[in-house]
């Protein structure tokens, strides 16, 4: 396939919902979780859970490490520059984040230098080229932005450049997936993977999902012919009561991943023991601290990070809906208390948070009883 | 290599990444041309053009694709490959 009108095209489309349906064994449920924000956001998008047949539900993981990063984390980012007088710089997705105290973006309003960067090595670029500046990256993301700040670690310490420090935030996928499993409310019948985190990691480590706990993985694309693909996949090995990982997204992952970028993450990073997840709690080796051998560039051993605790909002079902347990719509404060403009909970935060998604996207019984 | 060929690779251009720190997207970009060392020039299929590092993708020459986050390049498809049906 060449072009993406065929990765959407109607009559594929309408094929492959055929064979899918044809899959549904009677009286069977199918229930399949992607830990992915991209993916959430194309599901909704597309409306695919409502093409598809009953038997399956598209259940909403992990997948957004803004939604999944603990309030205080942030406010301890914030605190250490204003603390020892830091330029902050971070994502734009991070930008809009409210901590306690306010977002960075109020922050900057009441005058810490905040700075929106597109990648890490524009804020050691700002350090670089600014010496009378001390600058302080906030990184977040899965094993997709891990690499650009492995980099970036790599040529700060080539160039000796001491004006320039990271808070890692960056979190690991295998460990919040085997949490979900373990899970006491596990309804997970199979995984459709994250694909560009799989660029990265290759398609070998999530073997011990089929192993460990019999479920099959699908690493996958973004565009709706992919994800119905993955899914025709999925269905396949199940009604074989097979259990293995297989690769829909060849035409971008490598089975071993990148092992470049694999190799500078193992030497600027180690894991942390443990780290809380917004709505999960703490998972051991769940994410990336840095390395000794980065000490110098590690704003938690640079700086003494105040180590914030805050508690999460009363009456928000965020840990539910990232287990697959409820949907975003059966959480209570949802589209009432709970909003994108005014987040509550950790998934209405981000755009591909699985709330902010269902909130954009899914129609809404208000909106169906108003068009009636 | 079309701006369709890059879209079939991912929705993001390098002026609306979505959510860049979602960890699943990546920005499908075309190579024009190296840019010093590790780095590269390329294109997105708006045209819009930036400078990536290319440190984990030494591989990768003018006219492939690369899947860029974070101003990283992770992945690249040579060129013949990433316009074969």
């Amino acid at each position: 396939m060449k072009y993406v009108d065929e990765f959407r095209d109607g009559d594929l489309i309408q094929k492959a919902l055929a064979e899918i349906e044809r899959l549904c064994e009677p009286g069977r449920a199918y229930r399949l979780m992607e830990v992915c924000g991209g993916h959430t956001h194309a599901i909704y998008r597309y409306g695919l859970q409502d093409l598809l047949p009953d038997a399956i539900t598209l259940l909403h993981g992990p997948g957004c490490p803004v939604c999944i990063l603990p309030m205080g984390r942030l406010d301890d980012g914030l605190e250490l520059a204003q603390r020892h007088d830091l330029t902050f710089t971070a994502f734009g997705d991070m930008m809009r984040v409210p901590g306690v105290n306010g977002s960075p973006l109020e922050h900057q309003a009441r005058g810490l230098d905040v700075r929106m960067v597109y990648s890490p090595l524009d804020a050691l670029k700002l350090a670089r080229e600014h010496p009378d500046l001390d600058v302080l990256f906030f990184a977040i993301g899965f094993e997709t932005t891990s690499p650009s700040t492995a980099l970036t670690l790599m040529q700060a310490k080539a160039e000796g450049i001491d004006n320039f420090s990271v808070m890692s935030n960056h979190v690991v996928l295998f460990p919040a997936l085997r949490a979900l499993l373990d899970g006491p409310d596990c309804r997970i019948d199979g995984f459709i993977g994250p694909g560009h985190v799989s660029t990265v990691v290759g398609c070998a480590p999530y073997a011990f999902i089929p192993e460990d706990y019999g479920r099959p993985v699908v690493v996958s694309g973004f565009e709706p012919l992919d994800l119905l693909q993955s899914i025709t996949m999925l269905l396949r090995q199940m009604n074989a009561g097979e259990a293995r990982v297989e690769n829909q997204y060849t035409r971008a992952v490598l089975w071993e991943g990148n092992l470049a970028a694999q190799r500078a993450m193992a030497e600027t990073f180690v894991l942390r023991p443990h780290f809380e997840w917004r709505g999960m709690g703490s998972i051991p080796g769940s994410a990336h601290g840095i390395a000794p051998a980065y000490a110098a560039w590690d704003a938690e051993v640079k700086y003494e990070a105040p180590a914030v605790e805050v508690a999460e909002p009363c009456g928000a079902c965020c840990g539910q809906v990232l287990t697959g347990t409820l949907q975003p719509d059966e959480c209570g404060l949802f589209s009432v208390e709970c909003t994108p403009e005014r987040p509550v909970g950790a998934l209405m935060v981000s755009s591909e948070g699985a709330c902010a998604a269902h909130y954009n996207y899914a129609p809404r019984i208000a909106d169906l009883e108003i068009l009636a | 290599m079309t701006a369709a060929d890059l879209a079939r690779l991912g929705a993001c251009t390098l002026d609306d990444e979505s959510c860049s720190v979602c960890g699943d997207n990546t920005v499908p970009v075309r190579a024009l041309a190296e840019a010093g060392p590790g780095q590269m020039t390329v294109e997105d299929r708006l045209g819009a053009r930036a400078t990536v590092a290319t440190a984990f993708t030494p591989d990768a020459r003018p006219g492939d694709v690369l899947l860029v986050a974070a101003g990283v390049a992770l992945t690249h498809i040579p060129a013949p490959e990433a316009a074969t049906p």
